[in-house]
This record gives structure tokens, sequence and C-alpha cells, in this order.
């Protein structure tokens, strides 16, 4: 199906429903596509497509951000994605530590953290993201298990991504006509697990037309009041996902509480190291440090809306610091430092 | 709080992107003095020949990459390139290029071999001679194996500047972009791909072409996006790009979509982007078509330059079929993966 094409059934759709649609999209790779290809621009007025929890760096937990920082500044080396860097914590981001002479590195894979810990004895990789990566930290862990090696340890805050979707609805603070399900997750986990949320959505590539087709799809679904879990990225996304993957994240990590910006203590939606990998857990070797940390004082920076973004209740642009105080140059919070976060992307949007 | 600039160096300034435009302003800050030789703030510097019509450009350039050898290519390669292109691109014809090498105790001699051989044959194809140099050796592990800094001096006739583009002009590209970064990353990350570096040095295409060039830059370092827009913001110009004629091969676009990354800051060190008067766009084309073959990529028009109505249409934007339009960024500074 052509492009155009496609926006042409989308506006006739829209004039037929009438009435506003909601639908959110919850991945940070969307919401890149999105603005790159300033889908919001041309899609009818009554289509609105609002940002929900899926950056990354943007719900991880102000309290794990603190942690690592805190490590980093006790002398550990420390290394994860380059986007964590930068978000501001209590004590100033993981940036700022490097400046100080801490050991931070950001690296592209977790396989470059491998390799650095030869170098840099003790190294701690900060994990963070969803099904997308998960696989890629179970891996290191049980190839570092295998080798008899004692080096990487990680910090685990990798989240199972369903549980926040289950929360967004359950809140209820904002009305969700139908998801665009995550690309990449969804390579993963498959189209099953989508089935219990009883909501109308469509797992969606990330291209222009793949974004404008999964829209169109949604549509026709919530027209005709259906709840499916549809695939319109079936060029890459499996029914079943990839079951290898899933098999290195169970034989890893055990579900635990995951803690995550804007929602709190989700249960069952953190990932933990298990008990066999254990002397791979950076919270289990670094407790003493761990326990030490005052996380009193580890809030939300004052006036930041991440929060409130990340639940789709509050568009970046209603934020009163979006662009004023708040830019790429200067974030105040993760959704403003985060290439995948909702600020970041709408600031660049309204350039 | 928000507002501060880092007490010490950060990463970010050097990695092409905007923090390092604003490191070199820092610089230029306390080292004010160029003497008579005039900086327009193209790659090099110009010194108008007393008693004769023609100019000197003197550039110089630092090479540190990791890995040193890669797809097509190696450090002694692209430093060559890099500052022949930085010579040529400004119209000139470079006549000497000087070589200093730092390395670290117990590199492996063979490779010094190789990278020289590799300096040579570059010096050898675009017939411009190594004239001096200057060599160190520094302790094990206080530089990273080995660093190469090359200076070079041009004759020019008539100076190109990168700030020339006029309303109407076609925008061209010597040939497709990117791919140095992409075979530096495939390398990296062990990919399967054929894509490999597009350096070589492009002097003969520019002393061939120069005449017909209203403005000109290499994409290197921040690739399209830093480049092109600081072409048209220099020379306050909108530009338009179409997106059914960018300059990426498909195997460049698989690997920038699956490690997330911005296909317009992707690197060549081969390639030059440039702005032609409509009169003089197919003459251009037909010359640079000889250079690069349809498998390089061979020139193409990628865009178009209008006057901007207004400050905020100066720049480089993308318009999609759909007409969505987007205006081309340049990145921070270092290359960021996708984690969702």
């Amino acid at each position: 199906m052509d492009k155009i094409k496609v926006l042409k059934k989308i506006n006739r759709l829209a004039k037929e429903m009438g009435r506003d649609v909601n639908l959110m999209e919850v991945c940070g790779t969307h919401t890149q596509a999105i603005s790159r290809c300033g889908i919001r621009k041309i899609l009818p007025k009554n289509i609105n497509l609002i940002t929900g929890p899926g950056c990354p760096v943007c719900v991880t937990a102000q309290k794990d951000i603190d942690a690592i920082i805190n490590l980093a500044l006790n002398g550990i080396p420390v290394a994860t994605y380059g986007d964590l860097l930068r978000v501001p914590g209590y004590f100033g981001s993981l940036d700022d530590a490097r400046e100080k002479g801490a050991k931070v590195f950001d690296v592209y894979s977790i396989e470059d953290a491998l390799k650095l810990e030869e170098k840099y004895s003790g190294l701690v990789f900060f994990g963070l993201g969803f099904e997308t990566t998960t696989p890629m930290t179970a891996w290191a862990i049980k190839k570092a298990y295998q080798s008899g090696r004692q080096g990487l340890t990680v910090y685990s805050t990798h989240k199972l991504f369903l549980p926040a979707m289950k929360a967004l609805l359950s809140l209820g603070e904002v009305k969700i006509d139908g998801f665009i399900d995550p690309g990449h997750v969804s390579v993963i986990i498959g189209e099953k697990p989508y089935e219990e949320l009883n909501a109308a959505q469509v797992i969606t590539g990330f291209e222009e037309e793949d974004v404008l087709i999964g829209i169109f799809m949604l549509l026709k679904q919530i027209k005709n009041n259906e709840k499916k879990v549809e695939n319109q990225y079936i060029r890459v996304v499996k029914k079943d996902g990839n079951k290898s993957a899933r098999k290195i994240i169970d034989e890893v990590f055990e579900i635990g509480d995951g803690n995550w910006r804007g929602f709190g203590v989700v249960p069952g939606s953190g990932l933990e190291i298990k008990k066999k990998y254990k002397k791979f857990d950076a919270k289990r070797k670094y407790k003493n440090i761990l326990d030490k940390i005052d996380f009193s004082r580890s809030k939300d920076p004052t006036g930041c809306k991440c929060g409130e973004v990340i639940r789709g209740i509050m568009n970046s642009r209603g934020c009163p610091m979006f662009k004023k105080v708040c830019t790429p140059d200067n974030p105040v919070g993760p959704c403003m430092v985060s290439v995948e976060g909702a600020c970041n992307n709408y600031f660049r949007e309204s350039k | 709080m928000y507002n501060k600039k880092s007490k010490n160096i950060i990463l970010d300034e050097g990695g092409g992107g905007y923090k390092s435009n604003e490191l070199i302003l820092d610089i230029r800050k306390i080292v004010k003095d160029t003497g008579k030789w005039k900086n327009t703030g193209d790659d090099g510097a110009v010194f108008k020949l007393p008693k004769d019509s023609r100019n000197l450009v003197f550039t110089t350039d630092a090479f540190i990459i990791d890995p040193i050898f890669f797809p097509g290519g190696d450090i002694g390669k692209i430093a060559m390139c890099g500052t022949i292109n930085d010579i040529a691109v400004m119209g000139a014809k470079p006549i000497g290029i000087s070589l200093s090498i730092v390395m670290e105790e117990g590199f492996s001699r063979k490779d010094f071999e190789k990278i020289l051989k590799s300096i040579n044959k570059v010096s050898r194809e675009a017939g411009v001679p190594v004239v001096t140099g200057d060599t160190k050796v520094t302790e094990k592990g206080k530089i990273d194996k080995i660093e190469i800094t090359t200076a070079g001096v041009g004759i020019s006739q008539k100076i190109i500047n990168n700030n020339g583009i006029k309303p109407g002009d076609y925008i061209i590209s010597s040939g497709d972009l990117g791919e140095h970064t992409v075979a530096l990353l495939a390398k990296r990350f062990n990919y399967q791909t054929k894509i490999k570096t597009d350096s070589k040095p492009f002097n003969k295409e520019i002393e061939k072409v120069g005449k017909y060039l209203n403005a000109c830059k290499d994409p290197t370092r921040g690739g399209l996006a830093a480049n092109l827009v600081e072409m048209a913001e220099k020379s306050k110009m909108k530009v338009i790009l179409d997106e059914k004629t960018l300059p990426y091969k498909k195997e460049v676009v698989a690997v920038t979509e699956l490690l997330g990354l911005d296909i317009f800051s992707l690197a060549s060190e081969g390639r030059f982007i440039t702005a032609v008067s409509p009169k003089n766009v197919e003459g251009t084309l037909k010359i640079l078509k000889t250079f690069n073959s349809p498998v390089d990529g061979e020139a193409k028009i990628i865009g178009r330059a209008s006057r901007p109505k207004n400050k905020k249409e100066i720049g480089v934007f993308l318009e999609t079929e759909l007409g969505g339009s987007r205006k081309i960024e340049i990145s921070r500074g270092k290359l960021i993966p996708r984690i969702c």
C-alpha cells in the first residue's frame, strides 16, 4: 500500500468516526519515528497520538540512577548506554561523576562492557531496558558465568513491558482507545502476551509507512468495537516471538518488583538476577555501599513533570519548564535527555 | 543550576556536533590572532600571495580511530584523505603534506608498515607528496595504539567557501554517503556487510569541476546533517532534500536501522557536497560521474536551495512524499544506540 493511499483511508475513517480517538505509542523508537516523519502534523485533528512509557532511560527510577552514580563516586567503574549518562540525579549525573574522576563509560552494547571489564576490574554494567535489551544482558552474565571469571557485575533495572501497559489501563487516568504496540519488544515476546490487556492493539514497524498502516488498522478495530491484537510488522515479528531469547532471560533473571519513574513500584514488572548468578549481581556485591546511600533525597527534580509525561496524562508541551528551563542541552528530567524520550522528541519537532 | 558549562572537557565536544563548534569558538576567544591569514570558518586558512592572483590554503587534522584497520582502509588512509580533501574542498590544489605519528610502545611494526604503505598509496594516487613529519613513541598505555596528525598546503586560483550557496542552486553529492562510518561499525560489531569505507582523495574531482562550484564541503565528522546544515546556515539559505533521492545505499540504511542511528550523521571520507547554479548542473554531474561508478553510487542531485522567508526557514529540510517536512538537525555529539 502506498503511503498516500493509507493516509487517505485514515482521513476517511477519522471523519466517519467523528469523535476524538486517543492512540498511545509505547516504544521510544516509535516516538522517534513519529516525530521524525512529522506524522502528528499530517493526521486528522481528531486522532491524537499520546506518548506512553516506552523510553527505557525515562522510566528508570530516580533511586536507581542515584544508586549507580553513588557506586561510580565510590570508585567502582561503571558502564551503560550513552543517554543514561546525562540523566540528572540528586548527586549529579554520571557524566558529572566522570568529570570528578569516576570511571564512567558509555558503551554501545554489553559486549563492549565485557571488554572494558578486562581493563577495569569490578566494572558494573547498569542494565536497563525492556525485553529488547534484556536478552543481551542475560547472555553476557551467562557467558561470564561459563568462563568462570568473576568479572563484570550487573545492576539490573531491566523491566517487563506488559505490566506497565496494564498499570496504565487500570489507573484509568487517560482514555486510551488503542495501543501502537512496540515492534522490537514484540520481536521477543510475540503476539500472545498482549491479549490479556483486552484492548485494541497493533504491533507496528518503524518506517513511516508502517506507522501509518498501524494507525489505520487500529482505527478500523476501534470503529468496529474490536479488541484484537493485530500484527502489522509481520516481516520481523513472529507470532511466538523469539523463544531462545525468552529462554535465556528466564535462565538468568527472575521476576521481581520493578521501580518505574511515574508509576512507582509496579509488582511483577522488574527483573532481578537469579541466585545461581548472584556473583554477577551488583546489588548483592556492593550491598554495603548501596545500603549507606540516603535515598530520602532521591526525588524527581523539582518541578519536573516527567512522571506525568510518562503516564501520558501530560503532553510535554504542557510542562511549564518545557523549552524554557528544560532543553536537550540542559535537561531537567530524563524525558528531555533521551533521544527516545517524549520531551526530547517534541522539542526537536517544534524547532 | 542547569545552565552550566562543565568544568572539564566532555566527550561530546569531540564528536563533531554543535558541541565541537562551541569548543572551537572557545579556543578562538583566547587564541585570537590569525595574522594575514584569513579563516572564513572553512576547514583551512587562506593566505593571499603578494603580487600574485593565487592563494595559499593551509589545514591540519588529527586522527584517532578505533579500529585502526577496517574494511577498505586504515588510519593512514584516512589521515591522508582527510587533509588532502580539506584542501581540495576549498578549491585548492594540494602540494605537500606533513605527517606526524605518535605511537605507544609495543605497537606492532607490521601494522606500522601496513599503515605507511597505505599512506604512500594515497600520496601517489592523489599526486600529493609527504614532505616533512615527526614521530614520537610514548610509554605503553599513554595513548591508544597510534595517533596521526597531518597538515597540508595547497594553492588556489579561486577559493571555494562553504557559505556560498545561492538561491536556486542545486545541491549535489559526489557519491553515496555514510559508508565510512558503517564500515567502521560493521568491523566493531562483527556485522557481515559488503560496505567498505568510502575514503579516497577527491582532489582530482575538484580540480575538474571546481570552476562550477558555488560552495563545497566534505561531510566527514557529523555527516550530511552537520555539514550541509552548516553550509545552509552560513549561506543563510533554505535547502530542501528530497526523500526519494537521498544518497544512501540500502545496506547503509539497514545498518542504521539495526543500530538505531541517525543516518544523516554518518561520516564519509571521500565525498563532497556542493552547490551548483542550474546552468552548470549538467556539466558538473557529467564530469563527476566519471569518478564514481554507479556501484560506488554516482554523483547526483540531492536537493535544492531557495531564499528563506524568515529566519526559521534557514537550514536543511527533508520533505517526505506525504508532504510532511522535518528540519535536519546537527547531532549533539556521539552516536547513541537505540535501546527500545
